[in-house]
């Protein structure tokens, strides 16, 4: 059973293709992350998700529910949007805006749990405050409470952890974790590597409005196979003329050697050894981290098309 | 539908609950009658400068200028406050000026003479009494051309001669009769001319409790028109003071990203009618609040008859439908802009629109049932002012017209609430960059 499942799918606006022919499923219950560079179609799939653009071609499932515009308000109760730039009414009290939203979402007699929340994310001190004396990270959190107020089944987060100091990102992640153990979906956004690769049970990482990677952390480092050595020599070395090395990268202190498919390493490591003393041979499973900038980085596209 | 009203609450405590509504609802009023107002708080600061005039009497033996002079002198006592001795009102101060021959030649000389001084600022202006005024033979033949002119370039300020015109009439007609020896007493004779005017009034009535015959009040000819361009100017201020904040709003939630919180959820086309709603019960509360005031100094002051109870409920009927339609066009505009100053680019033909009825006010008001104003209060977006305007000018109209009206109104609101959701749909998330009025249009029709 999937929580979201996208069928082909395709968004224009003019001439820029934002999302193109993607699919995708998000199984329910899980922590689904969307990487992808700026401007690589994240928000408009989530958007998408939302109802709130739709798309030219394809299908969106949320929730078993297809999504067109007839069917709109039936979902809407179950799922839940925080946008990447925050909107909250300035004037407004907290309590009330979170009150506001929670009505909004049909959830009524709210006090209680915006108590808890404001609590949970020690914001009570600031509850009868005006949203426009808040800090920009209280803010957030807040939009945050909103968001998940009326207890969504579905929650789409894009980019939370974004202006959040590492309490607050420790925190929320705590949150996240939580909302999920009590069988919520999470999809979110984000160009925080690190945060993707402990958070997710899957991800996603879209590129100029396609799909470049999908499935679970392990599934794509294997994918991405165990072709980095990282090593370090005890004098410097020239080394990209080394037999099955791609591509070298100087890390400072060692080296970071790409190795062509199929590459030994034993073999590798002999040749190493007539270089100099090897002080450092690590065989290394790339990080998202890297496997990102791999994807993203300009010009990559022509390389990364060989590597596949 | 309950998530509408959701956001029609809110809307509605948001506008009322601010310093900046009652403020708006206690000074709205002051600036709708500023100018009447600004008079009447600075009645008492008058320019208190001496003005000095030039006098050139004419007639044999310039006996006019002595009624002057007194009329003057007269006049100069009151301008010291007796008890403060301070001078509250500006000083006359004339100066006989020995005319020129008579031939027309001398006289423009002399005149142009007089300007130049009135022009250099020695003189505020002159009076100049030409010479046959006294004249009483020739009145078979003779030309009514006598005249006395009063000549300054400050048009506007006419103290000085509405001052000393009464008493010159006067003197000069004693004179004449002293001339023509007609042996009648210019006082009979004066009786005998006493200028007859025409009274305009309302009509006779019953009173319905002591059954007694009234008179026409003063009232009977005011209120007539002073109640239907009161309930006109009064639609159109309410209106100003809430459709500009709805607009203001949705520029707003779009520029701080909170109509993408608000579209996560909610469908557009309640969240634009929510925020209809919310204004629209916002202008209610203004006009309730209007009305009610109006009523009570209504009875207060007796004229309480020309608000009939009816012409109060047609008037709250057209209010809310008229802030529908024209709300809900601000809000396509809103919706369309990114920011307040882009508003004022697509605005103007929505303001055409409302202004419309208050250019037309005065030719309606003047014959309430002809062709012309009959067929415009029947322009919808002109009906809501233009109708209770017709209404409220007795006798009335006839009764089906203000149902035909609402009806047309009713029409006209649903097309611009269902096109205004259109553009609202697709404007609501449009950032960077706002539409032209023919993008606005394709939205419309685009699916």
């Amino acid at each position: 059973m999937s929580a979201v499942t996208i069928e082909d799918v395709t968004k224009t606006f003019r001439q820029h293709v934002a999302v193109d022919h993607l699919s995708l499923q998000v199984p329910r219950g899980s922590i689904y992350g969307f990487i992808g560079p700026n401007g690589s179609g994240k928000t408009t799939t989530l958007r998408m998700i939302m109802r709130i653009l739709y798309p030219d071609r394809g299908v969106i499932r949320v929730l078993d529910e297809p999504t067109n515009r007839k069917n709109h308000r039936s979902i809407l109760d179950r799922v839940a949007y925080l946008p990447e730039e925050r909107g909250l009414y300035k004037q407004m009290k907290v309590r009330e805006v979170l009150r506001f939203y929670a009505e909004l979402k049909g959830f009524r007699r709210s006090g209680p749990e915006i108590d808890a929340w404001l609590k949970r994310l020690d914001l009570s001190a600031w509850a009868d405050k005006k949203v426009q004396t808040l800090s920009k990270g209280m803010a957030q959190k807040v939009q945050f409470i909103a968001t998940v107020i009326a207890r969504p089944e579905l929650i789409l987060l894009d980019e939370p952890f974004s202006g959040l100091d590492p309490v607050n990102t420790d925190v929320l992640r705590e949150v996240i974790l939580e909302l999920r153990r009590k069988g919520a979906t999470i999809v979110f956004s984000t160009h925080d590597m690190s945060v993707a690769e402990e958070l997710c049970d899957f991800i996603c990482m879209i590129y100029k409005g396609r799909k470049v990677l999908d499935g679970t952390l392990e599934s794509i480092q294997n994918a991405y196979g165990s072709d980095t050595v990282r090593v370090q020599l005890d004098v410097p070395a020239k080394l990209d003329d080394l037999p099955s090395v791609v591509k070298v990268t100087d890390l400072g202190r060692c080296q970071e050697l790409r190795l062509a498919p199929q590459a030994d390493t034993q073999t590798l490591l002999a040749c190493l050894m007539q270089r100099g003393r090897v002080h450092h041979f690590e065989i290394s499973r790339p990080t998202l981290h890297d496997i990102f900038v791999r994807i993203a980085r300009p010009g990559a596209e022509a390389e990364e098309k060989g590597h596949a | 539908m309950r998530k509408m009203l959701v956001i029609a609450v809110r809307e509605y405590l948001a506008a009322v609950r601010t310093k900046a509504f009652l403020i708006t609802l206690i000074i709205m009023p002051m600036l709708m009658s500023g100018a009447l107002l600004v008079e009447w708080l600075l009645r008492d600061y008058h320019d208190t400068k001496t003005k000095k005039f030039a006098v050139v009497d004419r007639t044999p033996g310039a006996r006019l200028y002595p009624v002057i002079e007194k009329a003057v002198q007269a006049y100069n006592e009151k301008t010291i406050d007796p008890a403060t001795h301070k001078p509250i009102m500006p000083r006359f101060d004339v100066e006989q000026t020995p005319p020129s021959t008579n031939t027309p030649e001398a006289i423009a000389e002399q005149r142009l003479e007089l300007s130049q001084q009135v022009r250099k600022g020695e003189l505020f202006g002159f009076l100049d009494i030409e010479a046959d005024v006294l004249e009483v033979e020739k009145y078979e033949t003779g030309k009514q051309k006598e005249t006395i002119r009063y000549q300054s370039n400050r048009p506007t300020n006419l103290d000085f001669p509405r001052l000393i015109e009464k008493p010159l009439q006067s003197a000069i007609q004693d004179l004449r009769m002293e001339k023509a020896h007609l042996g009648v007493s210019p006082e009979k004779i004066r009786w005998i001319m006493r200028p007859t005017s025409v009274q305009a009034m309302g009509l006779t009535r019953r009173h319905p409790v002591t059954g007694a015959i009234e008179e026409a009040t003063l009232m009977d000819r005011i209120a007539p028109v002073m109640v239907p361009i009161g309930f006109l100017v009064l639609m159109f201020m309410v209106l100003m003071m809430t459709a500009t904040p709805l607009m203001q709003g949705v520029v707003e939630e779009k520029m701080q990203r909170i109509a993408e919180v608000l579209l996560g959820s909610v469908p557009p086309f309640d969240l634009m009618l929510g925020k209809l709603l919310g204004m629209t019960a916002v202008s209610l509360t203004i006009t309730a609040v209007y009305l009610g005031c109006a009523y009570w100094a209504a009875r207060q002051y007796n004229f309480v008859e020309y608000i009939p109870p009816d012409l109060l409920v047609w008037f709250v009927v057209f209010q809310a439908f008229a802030l529908l339609m024209y709300g809900s066009l601000f809000i396509a505009v809103g919706a369309a802009c990114t920011d307040m100053k882009e508003t004022q680019n697509l605005l103007w033909p929505v303001m055409l629109l409302v202004m419309l009825p208050m250019f037309l006010m005065g030719s309606v008001l003047q014959e309430p049932n002809s062709t012309v104003a009959v067929g415009l209060s029947f322009f919808p977006f002109a009906t809501p002012m233009l109708m209770i305007l017709r209404q409220s000018v007795p006798p009335g109209v006839p009764s089906w017209q203000p149902f035909l009206g609402v009806g047309l109104v009713v029409l006209t609101t649903l097309l611009c609430v269902w096109a205004a959701g259109r553009i609202f749909r697709i404007g609501i998330l449009l950032q960077g960059k706002g539409a032209k009025l023919g993008e606005m249009l394709r939205w419309v029709f685009h699916d």
